[in-house]
Protein backbone atom coordinates (compact mmCIF):
# COMPACT_ATOMS: atom_id res chain seq x y z
CA UNK A 1 0.00 0.00 0.00
CA UNK A 2 1.15 3.52 -0.73
CA UNK A 3 1.45 5.91 1.99
CA UNK A 4 0.98 9.54 0.56
CA UNK A 5 -0.02 12.86 1.87
CA UNK A 6 -3.50 14.75 0.60
CA UNK A 7 -2.39 17.58 -1.13
CA UNK A 8 -5.41 19.80 -0.48
CA UNK A 9 -6.51 22.01 -3.79
CA UNK A 10 -8.72 24.51 -1.90
CA UNK A 11 -5.83 27.57 -3.23
CA UNK A 12 -5.36 25.49 -5.87
CA UNK A 13 -4.06 27.87 -9.24
CA UNK A 14 -6.28 30.47 -10.48
CA UNK A 15 -7.43 30.07 -13.87
CA UNK A 16 -5.31 32.48 -16.23
CA UNK A 17 -6.65 34.50 -18.60
CA UNK A 18 -7.68 38.66 -18.77
CA UNK A 19 -10.46 39.83 -16.53
CA UNK A 20 -13.48 39.68 -18.14
CA UNK A 21 -14.51 43.02 -20.64
CA UNK A 22 -17.39 45.27 -19.82
CA UNK A 23 -18.23 44.47 -23.94
CA UNK A 24 -18.10 40.96 -23.30
CA UNK A 25 -19.98 40.70 -19.87
CA UNK A 26 -22.83 43.04 -20.68
CA UNK A 27 -23.85 41.04 -23.64
CA UNK A 28 -23.36 37.68 -21.22
CA UNK A 29 -25.79 39.93 -18.78
CA UNK A 30 -28.82 40.92 -21.48
CA UNK A 31 -28.43 37.14 -22.47
CA UNK A 32 -28.98 35.38 -19.47
CA UNK A 33 -32.24 37.66 -19.37
CA UNK A 34 -33.96 36.75 -22.38
CA UNK A 35 -32.27 33.51 -22.99
CA UNK A 36 -34.23 29.91 -22.00
CA UNK A 37 -31.92 27.98 -19.41
CA UNK A 38 -34.45 24.81 -19.16
CA UNK A 39 -31.65 22.46 -18.33
CA UNK A 40 -29.78 23.80 -16.11
CA UNK A 41 -32.67 25.04 -13.77
CA UNK A 42 -33.66 20.89 -13.52
CA UNK A 43 -30.04 21.25 -11.50
CA UNK A 44 -32.23 21.26 -7.44
CA UNK A 45 -29.47 19.51 -5.61
CA UNK A 46 -25.73 20.21 -4.58
CA UNK A 47 -24.15 17.04 -2.65
CA UNK A 48 -20.65 17.49 -1.58
CA UNK A 49 -18.21 14.16 -1.90
CA UNK A 50 -14.88 12.64 -2.65
CA UNK A 51 -13.14 10.86 -5.75
CA UNK A 52 -10.03 9.54 -6.57
CA UNK A 53 -8.68 8.41 -9.97
CA UNK A 54 -9.74 5.01 -10.95
CA UNK A 55 -5.60 3.94 -11.13
CA UNK A 56 -4.41 5.75 -8.71
CA UNK A 57 -6.27 6.05 -5.26
CA UNK A 58 -3.16 8.37 -3.67
CA UNK A 59 -4.91 11.20 -5.55
CA UNK A 60 -8.19 12.35 -4.21
CA UNK A 61 -10.43 15.62 -4.69
CA UNK A 62 -13.32 16.55 -3.07
CA UNK A 63 -15.80 17.25 -5.42
CA UNK A 64 -19.26 19.44 -5.41
CA UNK A 65 -22.19 17.41 -7.66
CA UNK A 66 -25.29 19.19 -8.94
CA UNK A 67 -27.38 16.78 -9.98
CA UNK A 68 -30.93 17.13 -11.53
CA UNK A 69 -33.41 13.86 -11.55
CA UNK A 70 -33.62 12.96 -15.40
CA UNK A 71 -36.37 10.55 -14.00
CA UNK A 72 -36.62 8.77 -10.91
CA UNK A 73 -34.20 6.43 -12.01
CA UNK A 74 -31.68 8.73 -13.38
CA UNK A 75 -29.54 11.15 -12.17
CA UNK A 76 -27.30 13.71 -14.42
CA UNK A 77 -24.59 16.05 -12.07
CA UNK A 78 -21.91 18.42 -12.90
CA UNK A 79 -18.97 18.60 -11.10
CA UNK A 80 -17.33 21.50 -9.71
CA UNK A 81 -13.91 21.30 -7.16
CA UNK A 82 -15.92 23.41 -4.91
CA UNK A 83 -19.35 25.57 -4.13
CA UNK A 84 -18.36 29.00 -4.71
CA UNK A 85 -18.54 31.02 -7.75
CA UNK A 86 -15.07 30.55 -9.02
CA UNK A 87 -15.34 26.84 -8.64
CA UNK A 88 -13.95 24.83 -11.97
CA UNK A 89 -16.30 22.55 -13.73
CA UNK A 90 -14.04 19.25 -13.96
CA UNK A 91 -16.42 16.63 -14.78
CA UNK A 92 -20.06 14.99 -14.82
CA UNK A 93 -21.41 12.15 -12.94
CA UNK A 94 -24.33 9.98 -14.06
CA UNK A 95 -26.44 8.32 -11.46
CA UNK A 96 -28.55 5.27 -11.85
CA UNK A 97 -30.53 2.61 -9.56
CA UNK A 98 -29.86 -0.68 -9.36
CA UNK A 99 -32.71 -1.60 -11.87
CA UNK A 100 -30.98 0.35 -14.82
CA UNK A 101 -27.05 -0.77 -14.01
CA UNK A 102 -28.28 -4.44 -14.08
CA UNK A 103 -29.07 -3.88 -17.52
CA UNK A 104 -25.78 -2.79 -19.05
CA UNK A 105 -23.17 -5.26 -20.46
CA UNK A 106 -20.88 -6.23 -18.05
CA UNK A 107 -17.70 -4.28 -19.34
CA UNK A 108 -19.90 -1.29 -18.99
CA UNK A 109 -20.39 -2.51 -15.22
CA UNK A 110 -16.98 -1.88 -14.51
CA UNK A 111 -17.05 1.58 -15.62
CA UNK A 112 -19.46 2.27 -12.22
CA UNK A 113 -18.99 2.82 -8.88
CA UNK A 114 -21.31 2.07 -6.03
CA UNK A 115 -22.75 5.13 -3.34
CA UNK A 116 -23.59 2.62 -0.67
CA UNK A 117 -20.39 3.15 1.66
CA UNK A 118 -20.08 7.13 0.94
CA UNK A 119 -23.41 7.29 1.79
CA UNK A 120 -23.34 5.30 4.89
CA UNK A 121 -19.85 6.25 5.91
CA UNK A 122 -21.22 9.62 6.07
CA UNK A 123 -18.61 10.97 3.03
CA UNK A 124 -20.99 11.97 1.29
CA UNK A 125 -23.50 14.84 2.25
CA UNK A 126 -25.75 17.99 1.07
CA UNK A 127 -24.40 21.63 1.91
CA UNK A 128 -27.15 23.86 3.58
CA UNK A 129 -29.77 21.04 4.48
CA UNK A 130 -30.50 19.52 7.74
CA UNK A 131 -29.62 15.85 7.94
CA UNK A 132 -32.80 14.43 8.81
CA UNK A 133 -34.15 15.93 5.61
CA UNK A 134 -31.14 14.74 3.50
CA UNK A 135 -31.85 11.22 4.57
CA UNK A 136 -34.83 11.08 3.30
CA UNK A 137 -33.24 11.69 -0.41
CA UNK A 138 -29.52 9.60 0.20
CA UNK A 139 -31.80 6.44 1.52
CA UNK A 140 -31.80 6.52 -2.42
CA UNK A 141 -28.61 7.14 -3.01
CA UNK A 142 -26.87 4.70 -1.23
CA UNK A 143 -28.86 1.68 -3.28
CA UNK A 144 -27.56 3.64 -6.73
CA UNK A 145 -24.14 3.13 -9.13
CA UNK A 146 -22.67 6.25 -10.40
CA UNK A 147 -20.66 6.55 -13.32
CA UNK A 148 -17.91 9.63 -12.85
CA UNK A 149 -15.54 11.35 -15.30
CA UNK A 150 -12.91 14.16 -14.66
CA UNK A 151 -11.73 16.35 -17.12
CA UNK A 152 -9.70 18.65 -15.38
CA UNK A 153 -6.43 17.59 -12.99
CA UNK A 154 -7.09 20.30 -10.54
CA UNK A 155 -5.11 17.82 -8.11
CA UNK A 156 -2.08 18.19 -9.94
CA UNK A 157 -1.95 21.64 -10.02
CA UNK A 158 -3.32 22.01 -13.93
CA UNK A 159 -4.26 25.79 -14.29
CA UNK A 160 -6.42 24.65 -17.32
CA UNK A 161 -8.22 21.42 -18.49
CA UNK A 162 -5.25 19.46 -20.42
CA UNK A 163 -4.83 15.65 -21.17
CA UNK A 164 -7.39 13.19 -21.26
CA UNK A 165 -10.63 12.38 -19.22
CA UNK A 166 -10.26 10.29 -16.04
CA UNK A 167 -12.40 7.71 -15.07
CA UNK A 168 -13.19 8.37 -11.12
CA UNK A 169 -14.07 6.05 -8.60
CA UNK A 170 -15.09 6.74 -4.36
CA UNK A 171 -14.78 5.07 -1.19
CA UNK A 172 -16.20 1.76 -0.58
CA UNK A 173 -14.20 1.22 2.95
CA UNK A 174 -12.68 3.31 5.76
CA UNK A 175 -9.29 3.75 5.54
CA UNK A 176 -9.18 4.68 1.69
CA UNK A 177 -9.54 8.35 2.37
CA UNK A 178 -7.12 10.85 3.71
CA UNK A 179 -8.09 11.65 7.50
CA UNK A 180 -6.82 15.47 6.92
CA UNK A 181 -8.71 15.74 3.52
CA UNK A 182 -12.14 15.06 5.47
CA UNK A 183 -11.61 17.23 8.59
CA UNK A 184 -10.67 20.05 6.18
CA UNK A 185 -14.22 19.51 4.63
CA UNK A 186 -16.04 18.86 7.99
CA UNK A 187 -14.20 22.24 9.17
CA UNK A 188 -15.66 24.18 6.10
CA UNK A 189 -19.01 22.47 6.19
CA UNK A 190 -19.87 22.55 9.92
CA UNK A 191 -20.66 18.76 9.60
CA UNK A 192 -19.49 15.66 11.42
CA UNK A 193 -19.23 12.48 9.65
CA UNK A 194 -18.92 10.43 12.22
CA UNK A 195 -21.70 11.30 13.85
CA UNK A 196 -23.77 11.47 10.89
CA UNK A 197 -22.60 7.57 10.41
CA UNK A 198 -24.46 6.73 13.24
CA UNK A 199 -27.75 8.45 11.94
CA UNK A 200 -27.45 6.73 8.47
CA UNK A 201 -26.89 2.97 10.09
CA UNK A 202 -30.17 1.53 9.11
CA UNK A 203 -29.41 2.31 5.62
CA UNK A 204 -29.11 -0.02 2.84
CA UNK A 205 -27.05 -0.45 -0.37
CA UNK A 206 -28.32 -2.17 -3.53
CA UNK A 207 -30.63 -4.93 -2.90
CA UNK A 208 -28.68 -7.75 -4.66
CA UNK A 209 -25.77 -6.36 -2.89
CA UNK A 210 -22.83 -4.66 -4.71
CA UNK A 211 -21.98 -6.09 -8.13
CA UNK A 212 -18.51 -7.82 -8.32
CA UNK A 213 -17.83 -6.17 -11.85
CA UNK A 214 -18.46 -2.38 -10.20
CA UNK A 215 -15.70 -0.47 -8.89
CA UNK A 216 -13.61 -1.26 -12.01
CA UNK A 217 -14.07 -5.12 -11.36
CA UNK A 218 -11.28 -4.27 -8.42
CA UNK A 219 -9.04 -3.53 -10.91
CA UNK A 220 -7.36 -0.04 -12.06
CA UNK A 221 -8.82 1.87 -14.70
CA UNK A 222 -7.17 4.03 -16.95
CA UNK A 223 -8.16 5.83 -20.34
CA UNK A 224 -5.49 6.04 -23.72
CA UNK A 225 -6.30 7.72 -27.36
CA UNK A 226 -5.56 5.94 -30.11
CA UNK A 227 -5.07 7.59 -33.67
CA UNK A 228 -8.05 6.48 -36.07
CA UNK A 229 -8.17 6.87 -39.94
CA UNK A 230 -11.06 9.02 -40.57
CA UNK A 231 -13.22 6.95 -43.26
CA UNK A 232 -12.89 8.73 -46.85
CA UNK A 233 -16.01 9.82 -48.33
CA UNK A 234 -16.90 9.83 -51.92
CA UNK A 235 -16.65 13.23 -52.68
CA UNK A 236 -18.52 12.59 -56.62
CA UNK A 237 -21.99 10.84 -56.33
CA UNK A 238 -22.00 7.76 -57.96
CA UNK A 239 -24.33 7.24 -61.38
CA UNK A 240 -26.49 4.25 -62.52
CA UNK A 241 -26.75 3.80 -65.96
CA UNK B 1 -13.96 -2.31 -23.11
CA UNK B 2 -16.29 0.58 -24.72
CA UNK B 3 -14.03 2.42 -26.57
CA UNK B 4 -15.25 5.54 -27.71
CA UNK B 5 -15.38 4.39 -31.32
CA UNK B 6 -16.55 1.24 -31.08
CA UNK B 7 -20.32 0.23 -31.03
CA UNK B 8 -21.48 -0.66 -27.45
CA UNK B 9 -22.33 -4.87 -26.76
CA UNK B 10 -26.16 -5.67 -27.65
CA UNK B 11 -28.34 -4.50 -24.10
CA UNK B 12 -31.42 -2.43 -23.36
CA UNK B 13 -29.74 0.75 -22.99
CA UNK B 14 -27.92 0.46 -26.93
CA UNK B 15 -31.36 -0.72 -29.04
CA UNK B 16 -30.63 2.13 -30.84
CA UNK B 17 -34.22 3.60 -30.53
CA UNK B 18 -33.67 5.52 -27.71
CA UNK B 19 -35.83 8.60 -27.09
CA UNK B 20 -36.62 8.22 -23.82
CA UNK B 21 -33.99 7.87 -21.40
CA UNK B 22 -34.51 4.38 -19.54
CA UNK B 23 -35.95 4.73 -15.74
CA UNK B 24 -39.32 5.52 -14.33
CA UNK B 25 -41.22 9.32 -14.79
CA UNK B 26 -40.04 11.54 -11.39
CA UNK B 27 -42.35 10.92 -8.65
CA UNK B 28 -43.76 14.41 -6.95
CA UNK B 29 -42.29 13.38 -3.52
CA UNK B 30 -39.30 13.33 -5.19
CA UNK B 31 -39.73 16.29 -7.46
CA UNK B 32 -41.26 18.10 -3.74
CA UNK B 33 -38.28 17.04 -1.85
CA UNK B 34 -35.52 18.39 -4.52
CA UNK B 35 -37.33 21.44 -4.61
CA UNK B 36 -37.32 21.77 -0.80
CA UNK B 37 -34.07 21.25 -0.82
CA UNK B 38 -32.69 23.20 -3.40
CA UNK B 39 -34.01 26.50 -1.41
CA UNK B 40 -31.56 25.50 1.51
CA UNK B 41 -28.88 25.41 -1.28
CA UNK B 42 -26.61 28.28 -2.68
CA UNK B 43 -26.14 26.20 -5.89
CA UNK B 44 -23.40 29.29 -6.86
CA UNK B 45 -21.55 27.62 -9.70
CA UNK B 46 -24.48 26.98 -11.34
CA UNK B 47 -25.39 30.64 -11.59
CA UNK B 48 -22.40 31.65 -13.06
CA UNK B 49 -23.74 29.96 -16.40
CA UNK B 50 -24.68 32.98 -18.34
CA UNK B 51 -24.61 32.09 -22.06
CA UNK B 52 -26.41 29.81 -23.83
CA UNK B 53 -25.30 29.02 -27.45
CA UNK B 54 -26.72 26.49 -29.81
CA UNK B 55 -24.51 24.67 -32.65
CA UNK B 56 -23.17 21.33 -33.79
CA UNK B 57 -20.52 19.42 -33.57
CA UNK B 58 -19.13 15.86 -35.05
CA UNK B 59 -17.36 12.84 -33.68
CA UNK B 60 -13.91 13.11 -34.14
CA UNK B 61 -13.15 8.89 -35.21
CA UNK B 62 -16.05 9.75 -37.34
CA UNK B 63 -16.89 13.47 -38.28
CA UNK B 64 -19.78 12.32 -40.36
CA UNK B 65 -21.81 11.45 -37.33
CA UNK B 66 -23.21 14.93 -36.31
CA UNK B 67 -25.66 16.34 -33.57
CA UNK B 68 -27.37 19.31 -32.81
CA UNK B 69 -25.48 21.20 -29.53
CA UNK B 70 -27.13 23.41 -26.40
CA UNK B 71 -24.33 24.97 -24.94
CA UNK B 72 -24.54 26.44 -21.29
CA UNK B 73 -21.22 28.64 -21.05
CA UNK B 74 -19.80 30.41 -17.55
CA UNK B 75 -17.57 32.99 -19.00
CA UNK B 76 -14.75 32.74 -16.25
CA UNK B 77 -12.33 35.50 -17.83
CA UNK B 78 -12.02 36.37 -20.89
CA UNK B 79 -9.71 34.18 -21.73
CA UNK B 80 -11.82 31.35 -20.90
CA UNK B 81 -15.13 29.15 -20.42
CA UNK B 82 -16.19 26.45 -18.90
CA UNK B 83 -19.57 25.15 -20.53
CA UNK B 84 -22.12 22.19 -19.78
CA UNK B 85 -23.56 20.62 -23.27
CA UNK B 86 -26.93 19.24 -23.46
CA UNK B 87 -28.90 17.65 -26.72
CA UNK B 88 -31.73 20.11 -26.53
CA UNK B 89 -32.92 23.14 -24.83
CA UNK B 90 -35.78 22.06 -22.99
CA UNK B 91 -36.33 20.58 -19.63
CA UNK B 92 -35.78 17.46 -20.61
CA UNK B 93 -32.50 17.34 -22.24
CA UNK B 94 -29.62 15.07 -21.60
CA UNK B 95 -26.21 16.06 -20.64
CA UNK B 96 -23.91 14.71 -22.96
CA UNK B 97 -20.36 16.16 -22.62
CA UNK B 98 -18.87 19.39 -21.08
CA UNK B 99 -16.78 21.83 -23.32
CA UNK B 100 -13.80 24.14 -22.26
CA UNK B 101 -12.94 26.71 -24.49
CA UNK B 102 -10.22 29.24 -24.74
CA UNK B 103 -9.34 32.79 -26.50
CA UNK B 104 -6.40 31.84 -29.13
CA UNK B 105 -3.47 33.51 -26.43
CA UNK B 106 -4.07 30.71 -23.95
CA UNK B 107 -4.14 28.04 -26.34
CA UNK B 108 -0.83 29.50 -28.00
CA UNK B 109 0.60 28.56 -24.76
CA UNK B 110 -0.83 24.62 -24.72
CA UNK B 111 1.74 21.99 -25.85
CA UNK B 112 1.31 20.78 -29.91
CA UNK B 113 -0.09 17.54 -28.38
CA UNK B 114 -2.46 18.93 -26.23
CA UNK B 115 -3.88 21.39 -29.15
CA UNK B 116 -4.58 18.09 -31.31
CA UNK B 117 -7.70 17.50 -28.92
CA UNK B 118 -8.99 21.32 -29.57
CA UNK B 119 -11.07 22.59 -32.72
CA UNK B 120 -11.35 26.19 -34.33
CA UNK B 121 -15.07 28.41 -33.55
CA UNK B 122 -14.63 30.52 -36.99
CA UNK B 123 -16.11 28.25 -39.28
CA UNK B 124 -19.40 27.13 -37.24
CA UNK B 125 -19.68 31.43 -36.16
CA UNK B 126 -19.24 32.63 -39.84
CA UNK B 127 -21.88 29.92 -41.23
CA UNK B 128 -24.31 31.39 -38.24
CA UNK B 129 -24.43 27.78 -37.25
CA UNK B 130 -23.17 28.82 -33.95
CA UNK B 131 -26.95 30.67 -32.71
CA UNK B 132 -27.42 32.53 -29.62
CA UNK B 133 -31.61 31.63 -29.13
CA UNK B 134 -33.60 34.83 -28.43
CA UNK B 135 -30.55 37.31 -28.47
CA UNK B 136 -30.03 39.86 -31.39
CA UNK B 137 -27.03 39.12 -33.63
CA UNK B 138 -26.36 42.93 -32.27
CA UNK B 139 -26.30 42.24 -29.04
CA UNK B 140 -24.45 38.90 -29.43
CA UNK B 141 -21.78 40.51 -31.84
CA UNK B 142 -19.58 41.20 -29.45
CA UNK B 143 -19.48 37.69 -27.76
CA UNK B 144 -19.13 36.19 -31.30
CA UNK B 145 -16.28 38.45 -32.61
CA UNK B 146 -14.65 36.97 -29.36
CA UNK B 147 -15.84 33.39 -29.92
CA UNK B 148 -14.63 32.99 -33.45
CA UNK B 149 -11.33 33.81 -32.15
CA UNK B 150 -11.43 31.31 -29.88
CA UNK B 151 -10.47 27.00 -29.66
CA UNK B 152 -12.59 24.49 -27.77
CA UNK B 153 -12.34 21.18 -26.39
CA UNK B 154 -15.36 18.92 -25.91
CA UNK B 155 -15.90 15.83 -24.71
CA UNK B 156 -19.18 13.92 -25.03
CA UNK B 157 -20.28 11.05 -22.86
CA UNK B 158 -23.43 9.98 -23.91
CA UNK B 159 -23.74 9.15 -27.57
CA UNK B 160 -27.82 10.00 -28.15
CA UNK B 161 -27.38 10.19 -31.56
CA UNK B 162 -26.88 6.68 -31.85
CA UNK B 163 -29.86 5.97 -29.51
CA UNK B 164 -27.78 4.53 -26.51
CA UNK B 165 -30.83 4.94 -23.37
CA UNK B 166 -27.87 5.07 -21.30
CA UNK B 167 -24.70 6.68 -21.34
CA UNK B 168 -22.72 3.81 -22.57
CA UNK B 169 -19.35 3.57 -23.26
CA UNK B 170 -16.37 5.84 -22.60
CA UNK B 171 -15.78 9.01 -23.75
CA UNK B 172 -15.69 10.94 -27.26
CA UNK B 173 -13.68 13.62 -28.32
CA UNK B 174 -15.71 15.46 -30.76
CA UNK B 175 -14.73 18.32 -33.14
CA UNK B 176 -16.50 21.24 -34.61
CA UNK B 177 -17.78 21.84 -38.33
CA UNK B 178 -15.18 23.04 -41.00
CA UNK B 179 -15.74 24.00 -44.73
CA UNK B 180 -14.63 20.21 -45.89
CA UNK B 181 -16.66 17.10 -47.09
CA UNK B 182 -17.30 15.35 -43.62
CA UNK B 183 -16.76 18.67 -41.72
CA UNK B 184 -19.82 20.57 -43.51
CA UNK B 185 -23.27 20.07 -41.74
CA UNK B 186 -26.19 18.10 -43.15
CA UNK B 187 -28.52 20.43 -44.29
CA UNK B 188 -31.37 18.68 -42.79
CA UNK B 189 -29.83 19.46 -39.26
CA UNK B 190 -29.43 22.56 -39.33
CA UNK B 191 -33.73 22.27 -40.69
CA UNK B 192 -34.41 20.48 -38.05
CA UNK B 193 -32.63 22.89 -35.63
CA UNK B 194 -34.27 25.97 -37.45
CA UNK B 195 -37.50 24.75 -37.73
CA UNK B 196 -37.39 24.03 -33.57
CA UNK B 197 -35.73 27.54 -32.91
CA UNK B 198 -38.45 29.36 -35.46
CA UNK B 199 -34.90 30.73 -36.86
CA UNK B 200 -32.60 30.92 -40.54
CA UNK B 201 -29.29 29.78 -40.11
CA UNK B 202 -29.31 31.52 -44.30
CA UNK B 203 -30.48 34.68 -43.34
CA UNK B 204 -28.07 34.97 -40.06
CA UNK B 205 -25.31 34.92 -42.12
CA UNK B 206 -24.51 38.15 -43.67
CA UNK B 207 -24.87 39.50 -40.04
CA UNK B 208 -21.71 37.45 -39.97
CA UNK B 209 -19.87 39.59 -42.21
CA UNK B 210 -16.69 40.81 -40.70
CA UNK B 211 -16.10 38.23 -37.61
CA UNK B 212 -12.91 37.32 -38.21
CA UNK B 213 -10.85 33.97 -37.09
CA UNK B 214 -8.15 33.91 -35.15
CA UNK B 215 -5.18 36.43 -35.74
CA UNK B 216 -3.42 33.58 -36.60
CA UNK B 217 -5.13 30.17 -37.74
CA UNK B 218 -3.16 26.95 -35.84
CA UNK B 219 -2.17 24.32 -38.00
CA UNK B 220 -2.52 21.78 -35.25
CA UNK B 221 -5.76 22.14 -34.02
CA UNK B 222 -8.80 20.84 -36.23
CA UNK B 223 -6.08 18.03 -36.72
CA UNK B 224 -8.20 15.44 -38.52
CA UNK B 225 -8.48 18.06 -41.68
CA UNK B 226 -4.91 17.96 -42.29
CA UNK B 227 -3.94 14.35 -41.61
CA UNK B 228 -7.60 12.95 -41.90
CA UNK B 229 -6.96 11.07 -38.22
CA UNK B 230 -9.39 11.62 -35.71
CA UNK B 231 -8.60 10.51 -31.89
CA UNK B 232 -10.59 8.02 -30.11
CA UNK B 233 -9.97 6.46 -26.49
CA UNK B 234 -9.75 3.17 -24.97
CA UNK B 235 -10.32 1.84 -21.27
CA UNK B 236 -7.10 -0.23 -20.09
CA UNK B 237 -7.38 -2.43 -17.24
CA UNK B 238 -4.09 -1.61 -14.87
CA UNK B 239 -2.97 -1.83 -11.16
CA UNK B 240 -4.36 0.66 -9.02
CA UNK B 241 -2.07 2.90 -6.60
CA UNK B 242 -3.75 2.11 -3.57
CA UNK B 243 -4.02 3.43 -0.22
CA UNK B 244 -6.19 0.54 0.87
CA UNK B 245 -7.81 -2.34 -0.17
CA UNK B 246 -10.41 -1.62 -2.95
CA UNK B 247 -12.92 -2.06 -3.30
Amino acid sequence: MEKTVHISTKNGPKVPGEPTKTGTSMVDTAASAVQSFAPINQIHQHLCAFHFYAYDMTRQVEAHHFCGHINEDMRQCLIYDGPDANARLIGLEYIVTEKLFMTLPDDEKKLWHTHEWEVKGGFLFMPGVPEAIQRQDLEKVAKTYGKVYHFWQVDKGHDLPIGLPNIMMAVTRDGQLYPEMIKETEKHFGVSMEKERESRAYMKGPDHGIHPLANGGGKGLKLEVREVDIKPVESVPRVFV
Amino acid sequence: MASSDKVPVACPASSGDGKEPMGNPTKTTTAMLDKGTAMMQSMKPIRQMSLHVCSFACYSHDPGRQIEVHIYGHRVNQDFLQCAVYDSNSSKAHLIGIEYIVSEKLFESLSPEEQKLWHSHDYEIQMALLVTPRVPELVAKPELKNLAKSYGKFWCTWQIDRGDKLPLGVPSLMVSPQDVNLGRIKPELVKKRDEEHGISTESLKPSRDGICGPEKKNLVADYWVRFRKGFALDVVETDMKRTAPFP
